[in-house]
């Protein structure tokens, strides 16, 4: 198991209070979502981030989720080779290095990567120019040509329905 | 004037606050304002706030600040009172029960930890120790079209990664719960299977933070966990 460094990507200071600093995005959802809400006052609209809150928790319908599992599976062994057992400490030392995360945007990936990439993708620098707002529709890069019409358009449609304004959803 | 609520601390609070600036365009300055044994933490918001990363960070900055000096119990990112006159309302009404909040998350902070497995590992092993998956995969890679046989691939996959995901939250709970005063299970977001929030006493952060460095065996291949904190105890309060 892998300890991810702390701090990569947007950061939130701990304004040397002794702690570790967190990624805003792991974060995120505590500062939306959790605390004390005093009925008395009002919130604000947040429409921006509603977007990125749904957006980072698409469920997929099961049969989608069985066949994309289907397809990973398949494209493991292509990509890999038949002796992929003998392989696998060099996929592990790929992942260590932290190179891992953008190649994978499969059955488990998908939509949390556009999430990260609309909060750390600039720099700290412009994070004025940077609304929730526009969380940008990032190229997904994968139409491999593949037989089934009604697969392909899986991850489109998907992103569609979470870009719809919905309502919270509170556990 | 409107006013944007961070946080509800205790009048012993001190509320070293010089200097920090709130949400909004203008950046204002972040102030107190005091109620019986209570203050709230504030600042003015002008016109319409429209909510920003840098927003969030202010918000967040806030929090941080306050935390340097005890337990605040943290607002949600967004909310505003129409004039402090609501604010010190709102706080004397329910007095008795912010107070008891106080109590309970005195002394603590909240850590968020979140657990992913990386796919194609996950994938491979299940492939690996699943004869049925990996005579199936092979059927599929050998031109079989049979519909049937990437459904039977995939629930199969599926039943596996969420018995191996259980598992492994499962551990990573086991092992890290007794460390802490309280702990609640969120809904993991994303590529995630754990997220995990533990209140844990700024006394024990260093048996906690030893015991998360130490999960490297347990939770499977390819896991990985990703630790914030010290945090306000936002999953901590009524």
């Amino acid at each position: 198991m892998t300890m991810m460094p702390q701090g990569a990507g947007t950061t939130v200071r701990g304004d040397g209070a002794g702690g570790a600093t967190s990624s805003l995005y792991d974060v995120l959802e505590l500062i939306l979502d959790r605390g004390l809400v005093i009925d008395v006052f009002v919130r604000v609209s947040l429409v921006g981030i509603e977007l990125v809150k749904i957006d980072a928790r698409i469920v997929v319908a099961s049969v989608d989720t069985y066949l994309r599992f289907a397809e990973a599976c398949n494209r493991l062994d292509l990509e890999a080779g038949r002796k992929a057992p003998a392989q696998l400490p060099e996929v592990v030392g790929d992942m260590l290095e932290g190179g891992s995360r953008g190649k994978t945007k499969g059955a488990l990936g998908g939509a949390v990567e556009a999430v990260k990439q609309s909060l750390t993708g600039g720099d700290d620098e412009t994070e004025d120019a940077q609304e929730w707002e526009e969380p940008e529709d990032e190229e997904r890069e994968e139409p491999e040509e593949r037989e089934e019409p009604e697969e392909e358009e899986q991850p489109v449609r998907r992103r569609r329905t979470a870009r719809r304004p919905a309502r919270r959803e509170r556990e | 004037m409107a006013v944007y609520v961070y946080a509800v601390t205790g009048h012993d609070h001190p509320c070293h606050l010089d200097g920090l600036t709130g949400v909004g365009s203008d950046a204002p300055a972040v102030r107190t304002l005091e109620s019986g044994k209570l203050r709230a933490v504030v600042s003015d918001v002008a016109g319409e706030i429209r909510p920003k990363r840098r927003d969030v960070i202010a918000h967040q900055a806030v929090l941080d600040r306050l935390m340097a000096d005890g337990t605040p119990l943290p607002l949600q990112f967004g909310y505003i009172a129409p004039d402090d006159e609501t604010v010190r309302r709102a706080l004397d009404e329910r007095a008795e029960g912010y107070l008891d909040a106080l109590a309970a998350v005195r002394g603590c902070a909240e850590y968020n930890v979140k657990a992913g497995q990386e796919e194609d590992v996950l994938l491979r092993s299940i492939l690996d120790g699943s004869p049925r998956a990996s005579s199936l995969n092979e059927e599929i890679l050998a031109g079989d079209t049979d519909p049937r046989l990437p459904l039977e691939l995939g629930q199969l996959v599926s039943a596996e990664v969420d018995l191996r995901r259980s598992d492994a939250s499962a551990a990573l709970i086991r092992a890290l719960a007794p460390l802490a005063r309280a702990y609640v299970v969120h809904p993991p977001t994303g590529e995630d299977f754990l997220n995990l929030s533990l209140l844990v006493p700024r006394d024990g952060e260093r048996p906690f933070l030893d015991a998360h460095a130490g999960l490297s065996r347990d939770a499977g291949p390819g896991v990985r966990t990703r630790l914030a904190g010290p945090l306000p105890p936002y999953s901590f309060v009524p």
